[in-house]
């Protein structure tokens, strides 16, 4: 039926079945009726019953402010921020802490159904078909053109924005011999132009997209022979950097984020953009005007906690979560408390 | 460990024949055994994200244990050898039962040994010697249940001593240097939370997939000519796959929460359970209206036509005669969807679902081997006591029935 594959789990072979129960003897007849009219009054009862308990739980409370968050790591670290600042002026919320995937996540917000997020300025360019304008290279007007795109259209409000990037990045090994000891991506391309051995673990978006490694090759004039790649379907960094980390099928270098908390702990290091190749991907939480309305101080609330977060600190936060295996939620509740971000 | 002595024929010693009585047992042994001298029996990473370095058995375990491992083995080799008798059955399920829980000590043992003076980053995984070793001592209780004909209160039984036994380890902190409890610990929390979520999402998803399904499936029996189309539009339904038919379900269910803002008191919307208890309904349909169709439309025409004969009103022959015959494929069918829905309902986490899907998408994100496993392997569990039950109840009814 090919569904087992799609839930993740591998279908399971009926192990304690009862020795001798052989199907299809039709040795029962009529005394099964006083059973099956008692079904006929128990299942239905049944299945209001479970039916009522599945909706009662996740009922919402009248008024909460709904926040959510995507399903990675970051998203977790992020939305758990936000929902603890607020919950702890005396607002309440609602957690929908890895919802989904952007685009269940962005879906929902737009439907009403969460009220605020947090995501990253770059996605506007993903989200408006804006792929091709400048302006998302620059952290400035990136943001302040996702703000004004998001308010004329959908009427959402993005809040301030921590001094983060999150954008893609290509990592190295720390042991590549004869790479200049800077590590930025000129020095990548002088490697390449000498002949230096180089293997890149990277997603297929990576890849093809005009805006991903198309855009380092042009800036930095260099170019990955298709031999030189290894093409992964998913856009988990958490493969290319393991790839890399351990050296699988050769990969020396592999595709990250800025923000990935797992590179150190990997021995791998990310090459500089001092060009400014890709679009600047800064996390701000984004929300719909009608909820800032009646609630205008969240946006004052979150602001000095996103200001605080920077490449260095969003890293190491990550890491304590991808790395050490700590919750998301406890890491940034004692953030938030070690920082005095609560009242 | 010889049979009756066998009388020495003539002079000197002649050794009696081994015999083979059980040609499972050998099997499993001999897996086990090669298992564990080629593959590690838990891995050692210096953290969560770098695949380990595999440890064999007795370089990890403490050397009692391993020795303790070995001797069940041979011991169970050598009950293959005894003529099978209800008591020889039944020493091996106990002897195959200590070694399951045997098994789980040494490797908590043995996490807790290479984590003393590590760093605490490091991570003890088990590996793949684990699992096979684990697996062959399963399949050795389950082998010997079948031979002694347990019932389902031995078999019962046999599954509640060794829940309990590991129960009573894990509460004795056994486990507590192994990377999945450590997972565990620092989720301990929601765990709870997710798994009842779990079940809650099954049932409440097959109530309405039987109520939906079955009606459906009755149809599809008294008018042949329906279930082409009938499974074309099912066949479909399982092919789109689960994260899809959220997107699609996102925009109306949301348009229909705000324009009945009591169905949105309720928690009904775009996101949450809505969407995920559609999708699970959806794709358990398919698996009812088959069983339904297979159990009603194989209720033998003669039995139905001698039943029109006796003056039975259709209803009654409904009621009195096919559902009856049929119960014994619709309760299996049963099973089949639970197991399923149960495997399935792991995607209602990218909804905002929850479920023990959480763990397992988190885990996959952060590509830490350990977390998918606490999602997965309550799942397994799930689905294996589920089977159990329903295969009780299907054995209870019979019974029954059968008076």
């Amino acid at each position: 039926m090919g569904i087992g594959g799609r839930s993740g789990i591998p279908h399971l072979t009926p192990a304690l079945s009862a020795p001798g129960d052989g199907e299809g003897d039709s040795g029962e007849r009529g005394s099964g009726v006083t059973l099956l009219l008692s079904l006929k009054i128990t299942i239905p009862a049944l299945i209001v019953a479970f039916v009522a308990l599945a909706f009662a739980g996740t009922a919402m409370a009248a008024g909460a402010v709904v926040v959510a968050s995507k399903i990675d790591t970051e998203g977790a670290l992020l939305g758990n921020m936000i929902a603890e600042v607020i919950a702890a002026h005396g607002i309440a919320v609602e957690r929908r802490i890895q919802l989904g995937p952007t685009n269940i996540v962005r879906a929902a917000l737009l439907a009403g159904q969460i009220d605020l997020y947090p995501e990253y300025t770059g996605n506007g360019a993903v989200f408006f078909h804006r792929e091709n304008d400048p302006a998302w290279k620059n952290s400035a007007q990136a943001y302040a053109e996702v703000q004004r795109l998001d308010m004329a259209e959908n009427r959402l409000a993005w809040l301030s924005p921590a001094p983060a990037n999150n954008t893609w990045v290509i990592a190295i090994r720390g042991d590549l011999s004869r790479f200049p000891e800077r590590k930025c991506l000129d020095d990548l391309a002088a490697y390449l132009a000498e002949g230096g051995r180089f293997k890149l673990a990277a997603s297929a978006e990576f890849v093809e997209s005009p805006s991903a490694l198309p855009a380092f090759e042009k800036t930095y004039g260099f170019h990955l022979k298709a031999q030189q790649l290894l093409t992964l379907s998913g856009g988990n960094t958490a493969a290319t950097l393991r790839a890399a980390a351990e050296g699988i099928s050769g990969v020396n270098a592999a595709m990250a984020y800025g923000t990935d908390g797992e590179l150190a702990a990997l021995g791998l290091t990310a090459l500089c953009d001092d060009k400014g190749a890709q679009i600047v991907y800064a996390p701000a939480p984004v929300m719909r005007q009608a909820v800032l309305d009646q609630h205008p101080e969240i946006a004052t609330m979150l602001e000095p906690v996103f200001a605080s977060l920077t490449l260095e600190t969003l890293q190491a936060l990550n890491a304590r979560i991808a790395v050490a295996g700590e919750d998301a939620g406890a890491v940034a509740a004692d953030y938030l408390k070690t920082k005095h971000f609560l009242p | 460990m010889p049979g009756p002595a066998a009388p020495a024929i003539g002079a000197g010693t002649q050794v009696p024949p081994i015999r083979l009585y059980n040609h499972v047992l050998p099997v499993l042994v001999v897996v086990a055994a090669v298992a564990v001298a080629i593959l590690g029996f838990v891995t050692v990473a210096p953290n969560r994200l770098v695949s380990g370095r595999a440890v064999a058995l007795w370089l990890a375990a403490d050397p009692g244990l391993s020795v303790a491992v070995a001797l069940l083995g041979a011991v169970l080799l050598a009950a293959a050898c005894v003529s099978p008798r209800r008591a020889v059955h039944r020493a091996t399920i106990v002897i195959a039962a200590a070694l399951v829980l045997l098994i789980l000590a040494a490797a908590g043992r043995a996490a807790a040994t290479l984590m003393t003076s590590a760093p605490p980053a490091m991570r003890v995984s088990l590996g793949a010697g684990f699992w096979v070793l684990l697996g062959a001592a399963g399949l050795a209780v389950l082998d010997g249940l079948q031979r002694a004909r347990a019932g389902i209160v031995a078999q019962l039984a046999t599954a509640l001593v060794i829940a309990a036994g590991f129960a009573a380890m894990a509460e004795s902190g056994l486990f507590d240097a192994l990377s999945l409890a450590r997972e565990y610990r620092t989720r301990q929390d929601l765990f709870a939370a997710a798994l009842t979520r779990h079940v809650v999402l099954v049932a409440a998803a097959i109530g309405p997939a039987v109520l939906i399904g079955f009606p459906l499936g009755v149809a599809a029996v008294r008018r042949p000519g329906w279930q082409g189309s009938l499974f074309a539009v099912l066949n479909l339904l399982q092919t789109v796959p689960s994260i899809a038919l959220f997107g699609l379900l996102l925009v109306p269910l949301s348009a229909l929460a705000t324009a009945v803002p009591s169905l949105a008191r309720l928690g009904i919307g775009g996101i949450g359970m809505a969407p995920a208890l559609i999708a699970l309904v959806l794709y358990a349909l398919l698996p009812v209206v088959r069983s339904t169709v297979a159990g009603i439309g194989g209720v033998d025409s003669a039995v139905v036509d001698a039943a029109r004969g006796m003056g039975m009103t259709r209803r009654q022959r409904f009621w009195r005669v096919e559902l009856p015959l049929a119960m014994p494929v619709l309760l299996a069918g049963l099973r089949i969807v639970t197991v399923q829905a149960i495997g399935l309902a792991v995607v209602a986490a990218l909804i905002g679902a929850g479920g023990l899907g959480s763990f397992v998408f988190e885990g996959l994100g952060q590509y830490a081997a350990d977390l998918v496993l606490l999602g997965a392997l309550p799942a397994i569990g799930l689905a294996l006591a589920a089977d159990f039950l329903l295969q009780s109840a299907t054995v209870l009814l019979r019974r029954r029935t059968a008076q």
